[in-house]
């Protein structure tokens, strides 16, 4: 069976089913939840591991946004276990999907957005305007900023998508190159492999990094909004 | 309903005996029997203290020890090694480039395993201990609030046993200050009636010395009216024959 290097983005298939949703619902199966005061160690690292990313996040926004933490903290443990479970060889990765960023990405932001002009329609407004901006520049600095702003999910979505895909292509990529060249080549066979093992470990860090932005970001126009 | 306590009356009996480990200590699962009774949700069964046991990482023991008696120690690995060697050679697993990138992978992981497990495994203790020690420290100190509450309340009780020299001592001070005041009444009754009859004594005493001192005027005033001219002139000339023969007796003793 020969493997393309975009076999690993296509939808996995069962006899002419698609998989996208066990696919997408079987990564967090790893992320028990118990009601016990002593747990064992692994769920011990894993509540401490939430409850700190909790405070950590949501510190920043008023209390009228806390009620936003259920919802943000599922967003980036979903995301944190796509990404990182995605890193296996012969996985799936749902978050490479542009269809999948883009529908986690354009309700959550559109969202914040009607929150902030249903409750206060005058302090979002002004957000399209920076203070102390000269007089001249107001008009197209309305428009820049609206661009700005329109942008932001499109911004969200690709983002995640473009940096999941081109780790995942690199590695695939890079890991060719190797097989490539080991038998006639062996020195630089062994150069590539540490490149290999290099860019491994980033997109280990891309993987975490990615999924934290995504929901940062979030926090970030409900902060501006609520 | 009594049929209801009657089963939960079994089922301690009947659902926990079946949940005493039959393996050894240490055993992977716990077996539990299904809908053999009536759901509890407490007491909560003990979780096992320690995970279960797995030989390089991912292999659980029970598959070892499910071939030693067959095949012996090298058993399982014989068996693990034909397995790769004819899935590679068969080519029912092809080496392509996801084999690299996924040998990388999972050495990279395991690397990290090795190096930060043991630290990791001591936050998670530590995190479970703190958890314990505060539950603890909330017991303790609910026992020793308990026991000072205790201490206290027998300090009360032998007060209570004391509480009869307070009444005596108040009992005696109010019958002291009866008796004061009474005194003092009647110390001011006597005076009273004393300056009463001071008074009157005064009075006697006064009225006696006016009739005395009138009297006494009167008779001198009658006294010297009857004293007549003659009578005067024979008493000086008596006088002066006494203090004749006076002078005579004075010039005689002189």
């Amino acid at each position: 069976m020969t493997l393309s290097f975009f076999d690993q983005f296509a939808i996995p298939n069962l006899l002419g089913i698609p998989l996208i949703i066990p696919a997408l619902f079987f990564s967090p199966t790893i992320w028990f939840s118990t009601n016990r005061l002593i747990q064992n160690r692994y769920s011990t690292i894993q509540s401490s591991l939430i409850i700190n990313a909790t405070k950590q996040m949501m510190l920043p926004i008023s209390i009228a946004g806390h009620k936003w933490a259920s919802t943000f903290m599922a967003l980036l443990l979903m995301l944190t276990l796509l990404n990182t479970l995605g890193l296996l060889p012969y996985t799936f990765t749902p978050t490479t999907q542009l269809s999948m960023n883009m529908a986690l990405a354009i309700p959550t932001w559109l969202m914040t957005v009607l929150i902030g002009l249903r409750n206060q329609p005058t302090a979002s407004l002004g957000h399209l305007l920076p203070e102390g901006t000269p007089t001249l520049l107001i008009p197209m600095l309305v428009m820049i900023e609206t661009a700005s702003l329109l942008i932001r999910p499109i911004a969200l979505g690709v983002r995640l998508t473009a940096n999941l895909t081109a780790g995942h292509l690199l590695i695939q990529l890079t890991s060719t190159a190797v097989l490539a060249l080991m038998n006639s080549m062996t020195l630089t066979a062994s150069i590539t492999l540490i490149l290999l093992i290099l860019l491994t470990c980033l997109e280990m860090a891309v993987a975490l990094i990615q999924a934290y932005v995504f929901v940062l970001l979030l926090t970030l126009y409900l902060q501006e909004n609520i | 309903m009594l049929s209801r306590l009657a089963v939960r009356a079994l089922a301690p009996a009947g659902g926990l005996k079946s949940l005493a480990p039959a393996l050894p200590v240490g055993a992977v699962q716990i077996f539990r029997p299904l809908h053999t009774s009536q759901q509890h949700l407490a007491p909560v069964p003990p979780l096992p203290e320690t995970g279960g046991k797995v030989r390089h990482g991912i292999f659980p023991e029970e598959i070892f020890q499910f071939l030693y008696p067959k095949t012996g120690v090298t058993g399982p690995y014989m068996l693990g090694t034909g397995l790769l060697l004819y899935m590679l050679s068969k080519e029912l697993y092809v080496v392509n480039h996801e084999t690299i990138a996924g040998g990388v992978m999972v050495g990279i992981i395991i690397y990290i395993i090795k190096k930060y497990g043991p630290d990791v495994a001591a936050i998670a203790d530590k995190l479970n201990e703190d958890a314990i020690a505060q539950a603890t420290a909330v017991k303790n100190d609910m026992i020793a609030e308990h026991t000072t509450a205790i201490e206290e309340e027998k300090k009360e009780q032998w007060r209570v046993e004391g509480r009869h020299y307070l009444f005596d001592t108040k009992r005696n001070n109010v019958a002291i200050m009866l008796e004061t005041n009474y005194r003092e009444r009647l110390f001011t009754v006597y005076t009273e009636v004393k300056k009463r009859l001071d008074y009157h004594v005064a009075i006697q005493h006064l009225r006696r010395n006016m009739e005395q001192n009138h009297m006494i005027n009167w008779v001198e005033q009658n006294v010297r009216q009857s004293i007549t001219a003659q009578q005067e002139k024979e008493s000086i000339a008596k006088c002066i024959l006494d203090l004749k023969a006076l002078s005579k007796s004075a010039q005689a003793t002189v």
